[in-house]
């Protein structure tokens, strides 16, 4: 029973094994059977972890914390294992009529399911750092899996800048070997309380963080995410977005808790702000609909940054819940985007139009999709910006800046709604699986929405009962935002002014690229030593 | 400040202006490398001990390096292998379809 975890890594693993291997279509099945194999050791496990009701280290070999390595499951971690397994199955089903045959696609989407959740449970720096690495190449593997020239180059570009970041990562592990002694992640924590602060530690913390900065898309450092996830196939686009971008969340949830430093909050919380306004700027200037919904993961992430430049408190329970619940939503536009993309034949979204007459069980599946992003009332975006709302109460400027954010998320996607009015023809083609993956996202939208206090106290025990679900208020604050969102668009987006177009061909080459994550660890030591005094 | 930490801090910071400077994909893989490289033996210079035993048991234990750097380190190398070939393999794909190696080349065109 306690070892499931170690069986949740390795089955997906090994079925990836038995599928490569075996190369024989019927085989291909076998991945459902693992899934299904995992959800259920999953849920089993979760019983007998709640009623523990204490974090689990397990120690593989049965080595001694300090030196062994151990794998480190709490509330946390458990969530995230339930968030991968359910956008996995989503991916699966969305794909399987048209990749049930390539069994090397399937080799590397459950070899990585299987080291996302190791990445999940590890408590050892060294093996995150080799999973980050992990993570990496096959996610790059598999955004170059239609071999054109722009997925190979966006392929390439997004694997040698996350590989320069993560090469930072570990000259701060060096650094934190040295001054602790250890790589266990519990036990750095411990040892590096008694430090007082010195300022190596502090360099340990910026070089990590500037690789945690990369791997999850951070302002200056992001220029890789529009282009790996406007060039993978719809469904990887989506596991990208809704999942594999959170690896450096997560990574920066646990560093922060390892390093307890408090003294870059601030900093994260006026960084999330940049990363969500350029986010959304560029979103605006766009006209690619995969384009537009990449660069919105950027300015989400921003708002999780806000949420989580506290661990602790209702801004640090905002951050995490968006971070569930942009995966739920980003998943469904980007898997509804590629069925349009498909049908359309085009992904410039001024060439789309009339999506709602063609297909319209999609198209309101979608604007259960927008309606999240944007905030409205009774869906899941709404619950988690307004608890960070909530735990912003205290100042005004900081509430003025979400606002801001979100006024420029309305914006963006009363453009992208445009694709739905209209007329055109298009040859239909029948995708019933596909279908009910974006109807099970969306009813996972609404649920989250409606019944997310009951859900929370069940699962993870925190009360957030605080947060109306509905009232007047809220939607007309909404519908005004929708307004006001409605007018900057017809007044300036649509008018399409040169310096519209010239953000929009903006192209930040690779070796700026790495200027600026120099830069951004340079930022971070000033900020730094002007704050310490 | 000892010198083989000295150096190998260079030895980063030559890696690092390759990536910031290298037009060409190839050197900037290369850029990359040496910068892998180069933390390597930061690392193992930092594990190292003047006058230490190399790590193996064979009766005596006194002053013996510490192991695990070096255990470390192996896998890193590993690792930036990995990435090295895949890396080369993408950059041969890319000539294929652009012609030319040259990231502003290859950047700036459409499709």
């Amino acid at each position: 029973m306690e070892f499931i975890p170690i069986y949740l890594i390795f089955i997906p693993i090994i079925s990836a094994l038995i599928i490569y291997l075996v190369h024989d279509k019927r085989i291909n099945y076998l991945v459902f059977f693992s899934q299904s194999l995992m959800t259920i050791l999953a849920i089993v496990y979760f019983m007998y972890f709640d009623k523990l009701a204490r974090p689990q280290l397990i120690k593989l070999g049965g080595w001694p914390r300090e030196l062994g390595i151990s794998l480190f499951i709490d509330r946390l971690s458990m969530a995230f294992i339930f968030l991968s397994i359910f956008i996995w199955w989503m991916v699966l089903i969305y794909e399987w009529h048209r990749s049930k045959e390539e069994f090397k696609f399937l080799f590397f989407l459950l070899f990585l399911e299987g080291v996302f959740i190791a990445f999940l449970q590890s408590n050892d720096i060294f093996n995150l750092y080799v999973l980050l690495e992990i993570i990496t190449i096959l996610s790059a593997i598999l955004i170059i899996y239609k071999k054109d020239g722009y997925s190979v180059k966006s392929g390439l570009f997004y694997l040698l800048f996350n590989s320069v970041g993560v090469s930072f990562y570990l000259i701060g592990l060096i650094l934190l070997y040295s001054l602790t002694g250890t790589l266990n992640m519990g036990v750095i924590a411990d040892r590096i309380a008694a430090f007082e602060n010195t300022e190596l530690v502090r360099l340990a913390y910026v070089f990590i963080f500037s690789a945690v900065g990369v791997k999850s898309a951070l302002f200056p450092v992001y220029t890789w995410l529009p282009r790996a996830h406007g060039a993978a196939p719809a469904s990887i686009s989506a596991l990208l977005s809704g999942l594999l971008v959170k690896s450096g969340l997560y990574a920066f949830i646990r560093m922060n808790q390892m390093f307890n430093i408090t003294i870059l909050y601030d900093f994260f919380f006026i960084l999330g702000f940049i990363t969500g306004l350029s986010g959304v700027i560029f979103a605006l200037s766009q006209k690619d609909i995969k384009q537009i919904l990449a660069f919105h993961t950027i300015s989400q992430i921003g708002i999780i940054l806000m949420g989580l430049s506290a661990m602790e408190g209702e801004l640090y329970i905002g951050g995490v819940l968006h971070i569930f619940n942009h995966a739920i939503f980003k998943a469904l536009l980007f898997l509804g985007a590629g069925i349009i993309i498909n049908r359309y034949g085009t992904r410039r979204i001024t060439e789309i139009r009339g999506v709602f007459k063609e297909s319209p069980v999609i198209s309101i599946f979608m604007i259960v999709g927008i309606l999240a992003i944007t905030g409205a009332p009774m869906f899941n975006g709404f619950i988690s910006k307004s608890i960070i709302k909530y735990g912003l109460k205290m100042e005004l400027w900081k509430v003025i800046l979400l606002q801001i954010l979100n006024l420029g998320t309305a914006t963006s996607f009363i453009k992208f709604s445009q694709m739905f009015f209209g007329t055109s023809h298009v040859n239909k083609i029948k995708e019933k699986g596909s279908t009910i993956v974006l109807g099970i996202l969306a009813i996972a939208c609404v649920v989250f929405g409606l019944f997310i206090v009951d859900i929370l106290d069940l699962i993870v025990g925190i009360d957030i009962s605080f947060v109306t679900i509905f009232s007047f208020k809220y939607l007309i604050e909404y519908l005004v935002t929708l307004g006001i969102g409605y007018i900057i668009y017809k007044v300036i987006i649509d008018k399409d002014y040169p310096v519209i177009q010239k953000l929009r061909h903006l192209n930040v080459s690779f070796q700026s690229t790495n200027a600026m994550l120099i830069g951004f660890i340079c930022i971070m030591i000033i900020w730094i030593k002007l704050r310490s005094g | 400040m000892r010198i083989d930490i000295l150096l190998s801090f260079i030895v980063v910071l030559i890696g690092i202006y390759g990536l910031c400077t290298s037009k060409n994909i190839i050197k900037s893989v290369i850029s990359l490398n040496i910068t892998d490289a180069a933390i390597v033996l930061l690392f193992l210079s930092i594990g190292s001990s003047e006058g230490g035993d190399p790590p193996i048991l064979n009766g005596t234990i006194s002053s013996i390096v510490d192991p695990i750097p070096q255990a470390l380190m192996i896998t890193a190398i590993v690792i930036g292998a990995a990435i090295t070939a895949m890396a080369l393999m993408l950059s041969i794909k890319l000539f294929h379809y652009y012609g030319s190696l040259n990231w502003k080349d290859i950047m700036e065109k459409e499709g």
